[in-house]
């Protein structure tokens, strides 16, 4: 699904101001430089643009054992029932 | 012995200056920052004087960008944080910090996020976006600072409607000089320049549609205006330690409540809260005295605040000299007590005390001195602010000079 991996790059980009460049399915999350706002902020804007709910509690950390930014947009996926 | 509390550090933003020099060299010219103006809500729009901040959207960047993610009485609220720090020289390291308290008040919070937030769900069928309520709580201002400066003592909202900045600077002193904090930023913020904000204040039959004319007697109401200020406090043998600039010595507060209407205010009940503050400050000669009165404009209050300075002052009350600054910067709302605290400071600093403008027709009813239209260079040793606000809530604060 290039299109979901497209958005979510996108909208990851906004928030990662740890990166010099942007960011790529291999990307650390731990490289992003994002806050408990932004990724909350993240997910709302996932859910505009993709349609989607995403269920989480925000004061547990919503990308639990996630590594990379591909592990998101594969999370993401699942989500949208398109994996 | 209580210990002593001192004003080190000024910051503050309103229609009127964006920073506290600014404010205080137009305070002086007796600059208007009132003008007529249209807010617009998708169809509705509303057009009256009011006294917004212009250009305040180009330092927001500035600020970082957690500020940026803020609602803008947030955004007010840090600029004056961050003056007011730098002009101290406050560091808060070595453990001051946990010592440390921000407390700023606000009459309402988050107004701009509330109503973008209401028009978005209500008219189209938008879902709220999931950090509006840490954007509008009243307490956002309190929090940032306490995050942004590393205070971990006691942060919090106050909210008394339009005395919020003076309860705010009044409690926060007190805490010092019980020993619950070393120092403190205290101060308060307004920002409710929005379409549904300014028709409901108009819907209470209270705003002037044309400028603001505090005393006199073609008066026509208050005009809102918007802004922050933050007060850095310390406990004064410190401050003396660190070598630090003191303005003054907030010497006295009072705080009580009328107890009896929403609307009206009480003669009592101001009178009762001015002679609270002035009970901590020792002898001073009323001829020395600048009170920067809550002085809104409004039919009641004008006439209401002047009976309660004669039954404060007695005799005396007609050696001193009152001003109201709202005729200039507006009516700041929760925010007014913070930023006419930084107006008699710098009256108490300067010897200057800035004019009530827009003064041209003597009332009987207000028969005070009110320094009109210009300002004038006189000795002060003793500086009052006075708040009022709709509630029945009074706070006053005394400032004096340090010898």
């Amino acid at each position: 699904m290039a299109d979901i991996d497209a958005v979510m790059l996108d909208i990851i980009k906004g928030h990662a101001i740890g990166l010099t460049s942007g960011p790529t399915r291999e990307t650390l999350i731990t490289d992003l430089g994002i806050d408990s706002f932004s990724i909350v902020e993240i997910i709302y804007e996932v859910e505009e643009k993709l349609s989607i709910e995403v269920p989480f509690n925000a004061n547990e950390n919503p990308l639990g054992n996630m590594k990379t930014v591909g592990d998101l947009i594969d999370a993401v996926k699942k989500l949208a029932g398109k994996e | 012995m209580a210990r002593r509390v001192v004003v080190t550090g000024l910051g503050g933003v309103c229609a009127t200056g964006a920073n506290v020099a600014e404010f205080w060299a137009n305070a002086k010219a007796a600059h208007c920052g009132i003008s007529r103006r249209t807010l617009t809500a998708e169809e509705y729009s509303l057009t009256l004087p009011i006294a917004p901040i212009d250009g305040f959207e180009a330092r927001i960047e500035g600020l970082g960008r957690d500020i940026m993610r803020a609602d803008r009485f947030s955004q007010l609220a840090i600029a004056a944080a961050d003056e007011a720090i730098a002009d101290s020289g406050i560091k808060f390291g070595d453990g001051l910090g946990a010592r440390t308290a921000a407390i700023i008040g606000t009459g309402i919070g988050g107004q701009t996020t509330i109503e973008q937030g209401y028009v978005g769900m209500m008219r189209h069928g938008k879902r709220p976006h999931p950090l509006s309520i840490l954007k509008f709580i009243p307490n956002a201002p309190a929090s940032w600072m306490s995050i942004r400066y590393g205070l971990k003592g006691p942060a919090f909202a106050i909210s008394s409607a339009c005395a919020s900045g003076a309860h705010a600077i009044g409690v926060a002193a007190d805490f010092i000089r019980n020993g619950g904090a070393d120092a403190a930023l205290a101060g308060a913020s307004e920002a409710i320049m929005t379409y549904g904000a300014l028709e409901t204040w108009k819907a209470m039959h209270i705003l002037s549609d044309e400028l603001c004319r505090p005393f006199s007697k073609n008066r026509k109401g208050l005009v809102i205006g918007e802004g922050a200020s933050v007060l850095v406090l310390e406990e004064y043998e410190a401050a003396k330690k660190r070598g630090a600039k003191i303005y003054a010595e907030l010497a006295g507060f009072g705080m009580n409540a009328d107890g009896k209407d929403m609307i009206n205010p009480a003669v009592e009940g101001a009178a009762g809260a001015m002679k609270l503050a002035l009970s901590t400050v020792g002898a001073v000669d009323p001829a020395a005295v600048y009170i920067n009165a809550h002085g809104t404009g409004t039919l009641l209050n004008d006439p209401t605040e002047t009976k309660a300075i004669r039954e404060t002052f007695g005799a005396d009350a007609d050696k001193l000299v009152v001003s109201s600054t709202k005729s200039m910067h507006g009516h700041l709302l929760g925010a007014a007590g913070g930023i006419e605290a930084i107006a008699a400071i710098k009256a108490l600093e300067e010897g200057v005390i800035p004019p009530t403008i827009h003064y041209d027709e003597p009332d009987p009813a207000c028969d005070l001195d009110y320094c009109p239209n210009a300002a004038r260079d006189r000795r002060i040793d003793l500086a009052l602010s006075n708040s009022f606000a709709f509630g029945g809530l009074n706070a006053v604060l005394a400032f004096k000079r340090v010898h």
